[in-house]
């Protein structure tokens, strides 16, 4: 079993400011645990090697201390926003308002919710430019596994992560 | 006024995971009353059967976003006691120092954000950014301390990775332990503000006596290590939890209900205040003095003031750690202990920020995982909070629906449920009949 150790912040040796990567979820609960995944790819690729790759685990409130100090956050996380099971969607979070009119649901964060967090940076008046790239997940019970319709997923979430982040 | 009530609440907000309440009044009189845990938590003890040794901590840490310091602490313990590992001292004082800031972390999160609200009389922790800026300031200032002190010893602010069997993989820096005491020295000023700001809330006035379990030990107040200790009059090594914690299957949850003394018993803060008084610092028993929090304590909403207690215990106690750390010097030759699989039972016992946590494996020859029993500290407090509203309802029941859901609510989440590793979904409906 391999154990990501990129992430231990004396190793990182990252360069870059002004772009972070988050992936949210538990890699527990199938396929909430696609951020994670995401994350343990992203770092095998030479692309992202100077840009801070952060696996957030299930802990919301933190996203307000990763977003300071940088000019682009890119958040991966499982989300339901209506769309079909394992469809993809890239949310930019100009305004926190719509997002929260549409009722999107991040399903990984679990002290409080991804429309409270960017509410709450919202009132601190924190700025960053976030897009959030979210899959719809197919369940989300306790196991190790992603469902296969959102494995298969992966190559274009990696394709708009590299969009996104501009390299 | 509610004669006939027939209440779920879904989902429970503000409360980690989720779950269910199910309340059916006829006449005032409850007919039923249900705190259901709707998903199974045997879900990791099946998959850390065949691990290898070095395997079940890392498993553990991600069981709950909130709580992996103590998920790693108690897999690693119970692997360490069934191999007859002995961590250096050294290590025991770092893992003390970590864990003291998961505490802070998960309390924070819990009193500033998930229940002050409650107490404002506000929706959530939005509104509080207008109305008490201050707060959510201090808040996160106090959170970001806490992650950074998680992250110098661990690694990492959530899931530490370097935190293993043995002992740790990378040590601090002597100049970033003298940062983190730095840091430490620098929140009081924050802490005594929110002093000023907690003794205004008006926590509802109920009382029911329980029994109260937490770990406790000679030493300190104990969160890392110690005996099983009940304020029934027992006190128990922490390999004989069998003796005294009992679990049921309750056909309404698939996360168990347990009992020992009586027929429910509470752990977290509180059960801790009520074991371990004593040894807080004195600096914190003036907080408890100041804010009317005395041993024995019967009021479970009560529990918010406990964890905002153990927040000031933690940080003086972490500055303590330091100087001893920094006085006997941070030896490499310390960091791992040394380490041979083969069969053998260990438990590891340690308070989680919601309660008592224990992990039971069972290795054979080979240092693979043939049995594991966890329990989690909302599993432990799920019969008491039945017992809690039993008695809190026919208090509230001549008051409105609305009212009498939030004060529900607001018990449940008094007990900071994490109902993450124990379960998933929290709902709670209240509807007139």
């Amino acid at each position: 079993m391999a154990f990501n150790s990129k992430n231990d912040s004396n190793k990182s040796g990252y360069t870059k400011k002004d772009v972070k990567i988050i992936g949210f979820g538990n890699k527990y609960r199938s396929d909430d645990g696609i951020g994670i995944r995401i994350v343990e790819e992203l770092e095998k690729l030479d692309y992202f090697k100077n840009i801070e790759i952060i696996d957030g685990g299930t802990s919301g409130t933190d996203l307000i201390f990763l977003i300071k100090g940088c000019s682009k956050i890119i958040i991966i996380d499982a989300i339901d926003a209506g769309q079909n099971v394992g469809d993809v969607v890239n949310i930019q979070i100009s305004d926190v308002e719509e997002f929260i009119k549409r009722d999107y649901k991040s399903l990984s964060l679990h002290d409080l919710n991804l429309a409270d967090i960017l509410k709450l940076i919202k009132a601190l008046k924190i700025n960053a430019d976030i897009s959030i790239i979210g899959v719809k997940p197919k369940k989300i019970d306790f196991g190790d596994r992603l469902s296969p319709e959102i494995e298969e997923k992966i190559p274009e979430i990696i394709s708009l992560v590299k969009k996104e982040a501009g390299v | 006024m509610a004669n006939n009530l027939n209440v779920e609440v879904a989902p429970l907000s503000r409360v980690e995971g989720h779950g269910d309440l199910i309340i059916n009044v006829k006449n005032k009189k409850i007919e039923k009353l249900i705190f259901r845990i709707p998903e199974s938590p045997r879900f990791f003890e099946a998959m850390l059967i065949g691990r290898k040794y070095d395997e079940p901590s890392h498993i553990a840490s991600r069981i709950c976003g909130i709580c992996s310091v103590a998920h790693t602490c108690a897999s690693i313990k119970a692997t360490e006691k069934a191999m007859g590992i002995k961590p250096s001292h050294q290590t025991i004082n770092l893992r003390k120092l970590i864990y003291h800031h998961e505490n802070v972390q998960s309390n924070v999160l819990h009193v500033y954000f998930l229940a002050a609200p409650d107490f404002f009389g506000v929706g959530s922790v939005i509104p509080l950014v207008k109305t008490h800026p201050e707060i959510v300031n201090i808040a996160l200032r106090t959170k970001k301390m806490a992650n950074d002190m998680v992250r110098f010893i661990g690694g990492r602010a959530v899931h530490p990775i370097r935190i293993v069997i043995g002992g740790f993989t990378k040590l601090p820096t002597e100049e970033e332990m003298i940062k983190m005491k730095e840091m430490l020295e620098a929140c009081y000023p924050d802490l005594e503000k929110s002093l000023e700001v907690l003794k205004t809330l008006d926590i509802p006035d109920f009382e029911r006596e329980t029994e109260y379990i937490s770990i406790s030990d000679t030493s300190d107040y104990a969160l890392y290590d110690g005996n099983i200790k009940s304020t029934d009059g027992w006190e128990i090594d922490d390999q004989n939890y069998l003796d005294k914690i009992n679990e049921k299957v309750v056909q309404y949850s698939t996360a168990k209900h347990c009992w020992a003394s009586r027929d429910a018993f509470m752990v977290g803060a509180l059960a801790r205040f009520n074991n371990n008084y004593e040894k807080l610092t004195d600096n914190a028993k003036k907080y408890a003095d100041e804010l009317g929090l005395k041993t024995p304590c019967h009021n479970p909403f009560m529990n918010n003031i406990a964890q905002f207690v153990e927040i000031i215990h933690s940080v003086d106690d972490s500055i303590r750690l330091i100087d001893e750390i920094l006085e006997e010097g941070l030896d490499e030759s310390k960091a791992m202990a040394e380490i041979k699989p083969g069969a053998g039972r260990g438990v590891g016992v340690v308070e989680a920020p919601r309660g008592l946590l224990i992990h039971d494996y069972t290795y054979n020859n080979q240092g693979r995982v043939e049995k594991a029993n966890m329990i989690i500290p909302t599993g432990m407090n799920s019969a008491n909070i039945e017992k809690d509203m039993h008695a809190l309802i026919p208090t509230i029941i001549d008051k409105s629906e609305d009212e009498i859901k939030l004060a529900c609510e607001m018990l449940i989440r008094a007990y900071d449920p994490c109902i993450s590793c124990s379960a998933h979904l929290l709902n709670v409906k209240l509807v007139n009949k």
